[in-house]
């Protein structure tokens, strides 16, 4: 055993650049592999310490139901499920400072209660003391943008009325302060807020730590059976279930990018496997010779790629570590609220980081070592092998007809066959592409033979010619293939996200909206704004309207139709429909339904359908159906309806266009004062998604140089493994009058053209691929991709240049190939 | 047709050269001079290691030696960089070797041909050369099959063929029919010696065989790095 393992050492010692190059594959593959793992995990930690916030290890509210009342905490029972109860009071100001605005949540509480289930972090350590009166503690995220210090005087705007603060202290920016979105929270004594509040008593919400050993759930459960109140809402602070989505959606694009990694990994294994146990034939022959077995054999092969596997995992994950580290942070940095998101390693991910990176080294070395340990004793010994030649145009056929039938299944499926169509047709189009690569190049090359001869004369001749039935040329066509479509896949569905996600208000008319409670006074006030053009005000019935036993998520009434379908950019069904839908709102009970919600409920334009709600019922004749991104509101009514049948009362949504919408704002999140409100300029929506979105993008973007890199070993690898099984044929043709010039020529040459029949086809199979993945999803998504030419074209031409470039290894070692002893021997 | 003149074809003067195996510096030709003439068909015979086959190469421009010259049209080719010595190769040498040689993925015409396609000329121009040069070694029914479709009798007429479309000055061959039962061995030797008669074609060959040195007009032996 110590025999063979010194005999596996030295085989990895001698086999210097493949053995770097094989590494190095299933090095980053390991480190792609353990990003994807990880990174969900640590997003997950992070979203859930911004969802608890305030709460810290409090994980059940109890709030009024109504907004305007408060809780006391007294009403919450001493239970032994209780560990901690702690009042919070919430009210919010606006902060101004050289025409920028920005919301300011204030809480205050119990400073003693508050310490138990999230004690505020001081920069600089320390208690808080003495906080009494006009005093404010700020996060250093919010006094470092504006150049606060301690002990200055900070003015907020609270109801319309400016209050001064004198900063008592300055709090790490997590804790209480931690927030998941813009804006900032402040903290003030308890007596200070309640004052502004005009709470005497009580609080906005009493947060809970559940007891040692007792579940949300039971915690919940205990609440409700005992809270006789039923003015108060028992509720979880976190939801797990949708971080976890969260977190799975966020960590969903890396794996994509692993799945690519880790096939590229087995190409460049499972082709350097191929060379090494041709180069080791001798030796199996002197092992079979000597009485080893073929499984002896296999084992002390397969020992090999094992070794590799392990070394490639165990520098892979420290390697991954500091990837990891460096995505989350620039993620963090990225993200508005600028959180800090944690290293999350979890045992799981470094033990599946690992195994994978050995069984892929061994997986992909199985079949050429097994190929080998199989040869016959003879053949082995005599060096009179002959290379299985598969049948050549029955693979093609296959290839074609997958391809074919990859292309057209997703076009005719329907339904839910459409997304096992989409995902067959992903993953066909990519096996059947590499079936076919092989006859693609060989009739490529058949057709340059007569262009390069004009172009760069008999040199050019024979490098097409040399391309023909090349296995190593195909292999490295294949790799560019993947790695290419990777890249562009990458990008273009990026690209797509980005814009779909940041650009949902395109076309709508509005600048800005306020989500709140808002009465007709309120409504007028706006209006009467300076510089104010459309003023759209909307009542809101969230999850309550029934109709014919489905319920609408929610249901708008407008008196306004014509403003709401410009305001959001509604798309009608049919052409005339909106203008039918304008005549008839005005007219009648009339309802639009969005198309979605249309198909889900079988309803038919023109049915007459009654809608129910706690307070009333009436029937409404269905008048047109839309699609819009700007709005996930299912069903529309005429306001004066909404008003008469269900008691509609208060707008809860308010659209607007303006000279200035900023300033609109301003004057809306002052009028709202320190009720609860989401108001925003589309802008600032618009920048808030592109810095979410984005700081997800970046990271998944920089994982394309990954894929880039391991391409360009791959590609190196490939072509060494050329230069090798063809350093015979190239002493040849050195004998024969091949100058150092001519055959880089040559290589260049062919290089040049496997880099470009690479890029030609990944381009066009990453287009089918993105048509079929748009065509799957084309049932959840509004708007088709714009497929960027200079996307495709740079994805190639990094593909052609990175052919180039690697070309250049084999061309150094052929010119200081050892021409006799190349020829003398067969 | 080319006749005896006297003239030197190629020329060694003390060639001297040194390899080294592991640490150790080995001399494998001992200040070795040797002239052929134009038309002469020579053999050189020897030993395995005795240093015949590095002699041939370096006389035909494959190898350098660590000392000495060589001199082709009383020019010295040893020094030539790679450029100036692959257009000789192309133009005044040709080559056959024992195990053929031949590049698998092309037929037999472009494996004849490609001397002259490397040279830059043009297939067309040379298609009358190449037909008679396929009618010498006769195979002019198998011009269009790969390498591997012959035999190694064909496999050698082929690389003959390949050695001499350039018209070369010198023809060399490493053991011509060292890869050949003994029948097929004497074909190929009657062919070289028609060549050379016929033709008055200058060949520097080296062999084992006895037998097939008989062909030549002169028999060259080197021992231990010296000939003798």
């Amino acid at each position: 055993m110590k025999i063979i393992l010194k005999y596996i050492l030295t085989n990895v010692k001698e086999r210097k650049t493949r053995t770097i190059v094989m590494m190095l594959s299933i090095l980053l593959s390991t480190v792609l592999l353990f990003v994807s793992f990880s990174i969900g995990t640590s997003y997950e930690n992070a979203q859930r310490k911004m969802a608890r916030g305030i709460a810290g290890t409090a994980t059940v509210s109890v709030s009024p139901k109504d907004v305007n009342l408060v809780v006391d905490l007294n009403d919450i029972p001493e239970l032994s499920s209780v560990q901690t109860k702690v009042g919070l009071l919430k009210g919010s100001a606006l902060y101004h400072e050289n025409g920028y605005y920005e919301t300011t949540d204030l809480i205050a509480s119990d400073l003693m209660l508050l310490n138990q289930i999230n004690k505020p972090r001081l920069v600089g350590g320390g208690e808080i003391n003495d906080f009494t009166g006009n005093q404010i503690i700020l996060p250093d995220r919010f006094t470092s943008k504006y150049g606060i210090e301690k002990g200055d005087t900070v003015t907020l705007q609270i109801g319309g009325i400016p209050t001064s603060f004198e900063v008592a202290e300055i709090a790490c920016y997590d804790t209480v302060f931690l927030r998941h979105t813009r804006g900032a929270t402040a903290l003030l004594p308890k007596s200070t807020l309640g004052e502004i509040l005009q709470y005497e008593n009580g609080y906005s919400e009493i947060l809970i730590e559940p007891a040692m050993g007792v579940s949300t759930d039971e915690l919940i459960d205990t609440l409700l059976k005992e809270l006789s109140d039923s003015s108060l809402v028992v509720s979880k602070i976190v939801n797990e279930t949708q971080i976890a989505t969260d977190a799975r959606q966020k960590s969903m694009p890396f794996f994509l990018i692993s799945f690519f990694s880790l096939t590229m990994s087995v190409f460049i294994i499972y082709s350097s496997y191929k060379v090494i146990t041709l180069d080791r034939l001798p030796i199996i022959g002197t092992f079979r010779s000597i009485g080893a077995t073929q499984k002896t054999v296999t084992r002390i092969l397969m020992l090999e790629s094992a070794l590799y596997g392990c070394i490639g995992g165990i520098i892979g994950i420290p390697l991954g570590i500091g990837a990891l580290k460096l995505i989350l942070q620039g993620m963090g940095d990225s993200l508005s609220q600028g959180i800090e998101i944690p290293v999350v390693i979890t045992g799981t991910a470094v033990l599946l980081s690992f195994g994978v990176a050995v069984t892929v080294s061994m997986l992909s070395a199985w079949i050429p070592v097994r190929r080998a340990s199989r040869l016959p004793i003879k053949s082995v010994i005599l060096g009179v092998i002959e290379e299985r030649h598969m049948p050549n145009r029955f693979i093609a056929i296959i290839g074609v007809l997958l391809f074919a039938v990859s292309v057209i299944l997703p076009n005719v499926a329907s339904g839910g066959m459409l997304y096992l169509a989409g995902g067959f047709s992903l993953l066909g189009l990519i096996v059947a592409t590499i079936l076919v690569i092989p006859l693609i190049a060989n009739l490529l090359s058949k057709c340059l033979e007569r262009v390069y001869a004009v172009i760069w004369g008999n040199e050019g001749m024979l490098a097409s010619r040399n391309m023909r039935d090349n296995k190593n040329i195909t292999q490295n066509i294949s790799l560019l293939f993947i790695s290419i479509s990777a890249v562009i896949a990458i990008t273009v569905v990026g690209n797509f996200v980005n814009t779909y996600i940041t650009d949902v208000f395109n076309g709508a008319e509005l600048q800005g909206f306020a989500d709140g409670e808002m009465n007709r006074d309120f409504v007028g006030q706006i209006e009467k704004m300076d510089g104010i053009e459309k003023v759209l005000p909307v009542y809101v019935f969230n999850h309550e309207m029934q109709c014919e036993g489905i319920v609408f998520s929610r249901l708008e009434a407008t008196d306004n139709l014509k403003w709401y379908n410009s305001m959001l950019n509604l798309h009608y069904t049919k052409k005339d429909m909106e203008s039918f839908a304008v005549s008839e709102f005005s007219k009648t009970r009339s309802i639009v339904l969005s198309e979605d919600c249309l198909k889900r409920s079988g309803f038919r334009i023109g049915d007459i359908v009654t809608l129910v709600n706690g307070v009333g019922s009436n029937s409404y004749a269905i008048v047109g159906s839309f699609k819009s991104r700007a709005t996930d509101v299912e069903a529309i009514i005429p306001s004066a309806y909404a008003v008469s049948d269900f008691g509609a009362s208060n707008y809860n949504f308010l659209a607007y266009t303006a000279a200035d919408p900023d300033s609109i704002m301003v004057q809306i999140r002052d009028l709202f004062g320190s009720m609860q409100n989401w108001s925003r300029t589309v802008e600032e929506f618009n920048t808030d998604a592109i810095s979410t979105v984005g700081a997800f993008l970046k990271p998944m973007h920089s994982m394309t140089y990954f894929i880039l890199l391991l391409a360009a070993i791959g590609i190196v690898n490939n072509l060494l493994i050329n230069y090798m099984q063809k350093r015979r044929t190239i002493a040849m043709y050195k004998s024969v009058g091949l100058s150092n010039r001519q055959n880089i020529k040559m290589t260049l040459i062919e290089s040049f053209t496997s880099g470009m029949i690479g890029a030609f086809v990944a381009v066009t199979v990453s287009y089918l691929e993105i048509q079929t993945i748009f065509l799957v999803a084309g049932s959840k998504i509004s708007m088709l991709p714009e497929l960027d030419f200079k996307v495709f074209l740079s994805a190639g031409a990094m593909g052609v240049l990175i052919t180039l470039i690697g070309s250049v290894v084999p061309i150094i070692k052929s010119r200081k190939m050892k021409l006799v002893e190349e020829i003398k021997f067969e | 047709m080319k006749s005896i003149t006297g003239n030197i074809a190629i020329e060694g003067k003390n060639i001297v050269k040194d390899f080294e195996l592991g640490n150790t510096m080995t001399r494998v030709l001992k200040d070795v001079s040797i002239k052929v003439l134009k038309g002469e068909f020579v053999s050189i015979m020897g030993q395995s290691g005795s240093g015949k086959s590095t002699l041939l190469y370096i006389l035909g421009g494959l190898d350098t030696p660590t000392r000495g010259t060589v001199s082709m049209n009383g020019i010295d080719i040893s020094k030539f960089n790679d450029e100036k010595m692959s257009k000789i190769r192309r133009q005044k040498i040709g080559f056959v070797f024992q195990f053929y040689n031949h590049i698998p993925n092309l037929n037999v015409e472009e494996n004849i041909m490609l001397p002259l396609l490397l040279d830059g000329k043009k297939a067309r121009d040379y298609r009358k050369q190449l037909d008679e040069i396929l009618e010498v070694v006769g195979l002019t029914d198998r011009r269009k099959h790969t390498p591997r479709e012959l035999s190694g009798g064909q496999q050698q007429r082929v690389a003959i063929a390949r050695a001499l479309i350039g018209n070369p000055e010198i023809l060399f061959a490493d053991e011509p029919t060292g890869n050949l039962d003994s029948a097929t061995g004497a074909e190929i030797m009657d062919l070289l010696r028609a060549i050379n008669r016929d033709s008055g074609q200058t060949i520097l060959m080296v062999t084992h065989s006895p037998e097939a040195a008989k062909s030549s007009n002169r028999v060259i032996t080197v021992k231990d790095g010296m000939i003798v």
